[in-house]
């Protein structure tokens, strides 16, 4: 092997101009993709929420990912639910670099206006995967019925 | 660009167009030297995740379970698809020595330095 003087190869003319039709290469890679939060527009946090109505319940669900399920907290008081939290960075980024970092973290909250059909003694949330589930039952009354046709013999004439 | 004929390769094997959804990672070096990537992808289980290397490239994907939703959205917030995501690994990373982790929705991959990339002290002998 041959010795040769060192370069460092950040500053290798030919690298960076390969490194920058790389970069333009992929500057519209990520476009059509948008981050799984919401909120950009009030600059606060807070994570994807889904509300779905079935028939004798609603489901929320909330993208959570990498917490721990004592720092969320759900509650509910006067018809709203309420979901709130820590979102904790990774511990051992100190002492070490950070090449890219997509993912936020801090403490959010996010609030529901519930329909006054809940039952909120009925709630339960579950954590799973990163996802929080939040079933909420329709009260008992709202539910819909469904009424038998009762069908009358018809006399014959 | 490698990063979409990948896509559309990966859209060709599974013969169904699959939404894919770029899980939102985070890079960084650890103080030993280590590699780590931290990529999020919420609602999907260690055994609905793929993990392969191929000729010096990491490919990541990972399903969630499609279930319809018992009703009608009231909101809808959450981006529907599969996560994948492709990493070009460095001359200096060991490709055989790779550790992935699934807890909570989060991946952590770990990837080593080889041996031979990692800086070491010569001592000076004087004569």
């Amino acid at each position: 092997m041959a010795l040769v003087r060192w370069r460092d190869r950040e500053l290798e003319p030919v690298d960076t101009f390969h490194w920058l039709q790389e970069q333009i290469n992929d500057l519209f890679a990520d476009f059509p993709r948008w981050p799984t939060t919401r909120g950009l527009f009030e600059r606060t946090i807070s994570p994807a929420v889904d509300v779905i109505e079935g028939p004798d319940r609603y489901t929320v669900e909330c993208e959570l990912p990498g917490m721990d399920q004592k720092d969320i907290d759900v509650s509910i008081a006067g018809g709203v639910l309420t979901v709130k939290g820590e979102k904790k960075g990774q511990q051992e980024s100190k002492g070490g670099k950070v090449y890219r970092k997509e993912s936020w973290e801090g403490s959010f909250q996010r609030t529901l206006s519930l329909p006054q059909n809940v039952d909120s003694g009925k709630v339960e949330a579950s954590y799973k995967h990163g996802v929080l589930q939040i079933v909420l039952p329709k009260s008992e009354s709202a539910r819909a019925k469904r009424i038998p046709l009762k069908t009358k013999a018809l006399k014959s004439s | 660009m490698a990063k979409q004929e990948l896509q559309v390769q990966k859209e060709k094997e599974d013969g169904r167009r699959e939404r894919w959804l770029l899980p939102t990672s985070t890079i960084q070096e650890t103080e030993d030297g280590k590699i780590r990537l931290r990529l999020e992808m919420p609602g999907v289980s260690s055994d609905r995740l793929e993990i392969e290397v191929e000729n010096r490239e990491l490919r990541i994907t990972g399903r969630r379970e499609a279930q319809p939703p018992e009703g009608d959205y009231l909101l809808r917030e959450r981006r529907d698809g599969s996560f994948f995501r492709a990493f070009t690994l460095d001359d200096t990373i060991d490709p055989e020595k790779i550790e992935a982790a699934m807890e909570a929705g989060v991946l952590t991959v770990t990837l080593h330095r080889k041996e031979s990339e990692k800086p070491r002290k010569i001592a000076v002998t004087s004569g």
